[in-house]
């Protein structure tokens, strides 16, 4: 009793608006986030991925786009913990160039994250906006909109893929091709995956928009296009959210999948899918290191960014029962 | 000229069964600072008329003919930039729920300072200001915390209070409140009329309340509107209609006050529902549910009798105040 009388009221703490990170602390997101386990380490894992497509050139001891650091009588090295052919200089080994496939593989994450999030930037973009116009205007437009989509739909990514890559290949010629590969590979990837994102926010906008703020901005006097895009499109950012760390991961699947097919990145300047690629005719000469390993790098990417998508699926949609 | 004249307005309902009529031929007009209530059941057209002024009805509903003149010009004929300019700066309108009204993902500030600067060329800090002030005449406690807040961190009526200080940030010539108190507990509900009526009398602000409580209309209102399928069939001074109602249906609300049943009894109820709007009958709307209904009822749409200073549409009414006059003088 005579602790609290003494006690001095202890002063009130100005009231501070609290920033955006200690906001980020209380919300659901972060708590969840804490409590699972698997997303946490997906998220480690992917961090880890980022941080080596952000400093590959630092982290990297050699160059592999530099010809010459490279010597053809390292070619094929195994990994350096084969005590009897590896070399200490090369601790994943090397490819039939005898470019070093650590570096390698550090540039090759490099260009798919790159080429994965362009692609899927400039697929939410299209999307984003023809989702928005065709939930939104409804009657013709979103029939025309969507009929649009639909065909898109029914051409498979790969095939529109390999028809507009082989096409430029023959018609530029491939020393072009090869300077403009990226871009090709973000622009057809980008454009033949649009429907998804379209399809999604349609859906979303056609429930968000019979609720009644979208009558009050109307009544406020707000234009159309304001509507759209900063009160009903903040309300459909959780699906795109969650599409679009699945979407990534397909991005970058498909990529690889070019890349095997001949139609991705050159050799000169592999992704980690035309770095399967190029081992892979070596694999039944005892070269599995130049296959294997870049393709586990890979594996490992996809799965996590898929586990993190499912995470924030569940997070984000509290209705969804975990099955 | 009054501020708002709305002349033989028709709403109808494109659908593919056909054209569906959800007002018609209705005429009233609302003078600066005045107080119109809009009272009726569930689906006589209430919140269509309110939207219709703003002319924004959802599509397929398009204001099929008549004129609604305000400050002399004809709404129904602006363009949509004419009309945006109208919308929220001089008209404004408040909704029934507070929970659905406000942007979920925006701060309070956020949606107010927009739409000052929707309508006017004004910088953030300025808008900020004007916003602060408003919140504050609304009666919100430390509105400059409150600001920068999200809706899902106010309680109900503080949220209609912020909807309310949105709906007089442009100062405008008329509120439209549809329902604005339903969504509210009992004792919010009267601070929150109080709050309105006060800051409609400061500003002389136009105020059209959309209701089906007929005792809040007695208590704010100076004129008032009774709607039945989509057909206005008495209007007037509020004081005549509350206390002298003349159409039957009018007559059927107030009996259905629970102020006006038998304590132990049924509560005093009209029989029957409202038709739908594609299953009206001939002649008048409500004969299928009147006491007073006879043969003229179902063949001809009754046209609007004077009665004191109220337009009734009834048949009826003439005979009917004979009847209530007929003893009166025989006893004198």
């Amino acid at each position: 009793m005579t602790m609290s009388i003494q006690n001095k009221p202890t002063p009130v703490a100005p009231e501070k608006a609290p920033n955006a990170w200690q906001r980020f602390k209380e919300t659901h997101v972060w708590h969840s986030f804490l409590k699972d386990r698997v997303a946490q380490l997906s998220f480690t894992i992917f961090m880890g991925y980022v941080l080596m497509a952000l400093f590959a050139p630092m982290i990297a001891p050699f160059d592999p786009y530099d010809a010459t650091q490279m010597d053809i009588m390292n070619s094929e090295l195994p990994p350096s913990w084969n005590e009897d052919e590896g070399d200490p200089q090369f601790w994943l080994g090397t490819d039939a160039q005898g470019r070093d496939l650590w570096s390698t593989i550090l540039y090759g994450t490099r260009i798919s994250l790159t080429i994965g999030i362009c692609a899927v930037l400039l697929q939410a973009t299209i999307g984003i906006i023809i989702g928005l116009i065709a939930g939104y205007r409804g009657g013709r437009v979103d029939s025309i909109l969507m009929r649009f989509a639909d065909v898109q739909l029914s051409f498979s990514t790969m095939m529109v893929a390999i028809v507009v890559l082989a096409i430029f290949q023959a018609s530029f010629g491939t020393a072009l091709y090869q300077d403009l590969a990226m871009i090709m590979l973000v622009l057809v990837i980008g454009i033949a995956e649009w429907p998804q994102y379209a399809r999604t926010i349609r859906a979303s906008v056609l429930a968000e928009k019979r609720k009644e703020y979208v009558d009050a901005a109307r009544v406020m006097g707000l234009g159309q296009i304001r509507i759209m895009f900063r009160h009903i499109l903040p309300n459909t950012l959780s699906p795109i959210l969650v599409i679009s760390t699945v979407q990534v991961a397909n991005a970058i699947i498909s990529e690889a999948s070019l890349s095997f097919l001949g139609l991705g990145m050159p050799v000169s300047q592999p992704s980690l899918g035309s770095l399967i690629s190029s081992g892979f005719e070596y694999i039944f000469s005892g070269a599995w290191w130049i296959t294997v390993i870049p393709g586990l790098v890979l594996i490992v990417l996809v799965l996590v960014m898929n586990l993190l998508g499912d995470w924030l699926r569940d997070v984000l949609n509290p209705k969804l029962y975990k099955g | 000229m009054p501020l708002l004249e709305v002349k033989n307005l028709d709403v109808s309902f494109g659908l593919r069964s056909g054209e569906i009529k959800a007002l018609r031929n209705i005429n009233f007009t609302l003078e600066r600072g005045e107080r119109l209530g809009l009272v009726g059941e569930s689906g006589a057209g209430k919140s269509v008329l309110g939207f219709s002024i703003l002319n924004l009805i959802a599509k397929p509903g398009r204001i099929s003919a008549g004129e609604i003149y305000f400050e002399g010009r004809n709404l129904a004929e602006l363009s949509p930039e004419e009309l945006r300019s109208v919308r929220g700066n001089r008209i404004s309108m408040i909704f029934q729920d507070p929970m659905m009204t406000l942007n979920p993902v925006l701060t309070i500030g956020q949606q107010m300072i927009e739409c000052l600067q929707a309508h006017r060329k004004i910088n953030k800090d300025n808008a900020r200001t004007i916003a602060v002030q408003k919140l504050k005449q609304v009666q919100i406690p430390s509105p400059e915390t409150r600001i920068d807040q999200y809706p899902h961190e106010l309680s109900g009526g503080m949220r209609q209070r912020v909807v309310i200080a949105i709906g007089l940030l442009m100062d405008p010539d008329i509120i439209i409140a549809d329902e604005p108190t339903t969504a509210l507990d009992v004792t919010i509900q009267a601070e929150i009329m109080e709050l309105m009526v006060e800051l409609c009398e400061r500003n002389n602000v136009a105020l059209i309340l959309i209701t089906h409580d007929l005792g809040v209309v007695s208590q704010v209102t100076q004129k008032a509107l009774v709607m039945y399928a989509g057909r206005v069939i008495e209007q007037g001074p509020t004081r005549e209609i509350i206390n002298d109602a003349q159409h039957p249906y009018t007559q059927g609300l107030m009996n259905a006050l629970p102020q006006m049943a038998i304590p132990g009894q049924r509560l005093n109820q009209i029989r029957g529902a409202m038709p739908g709007l594609q299953s009206i009958p001939t002649g008048c709307a409500f004969n299928p549910r009147c006491d007073y209904v006879v043969e003229a009822c179902t063949k001809q749409l009754p046209g609007y009798t004077v009665s004191g200073n109220c337009q009734v549409a009834c048949h009826m009414v003439a005979d009917m105040k004979k009847a209530q006059q007929a003893p009166e003088e025989v006893s004198s």
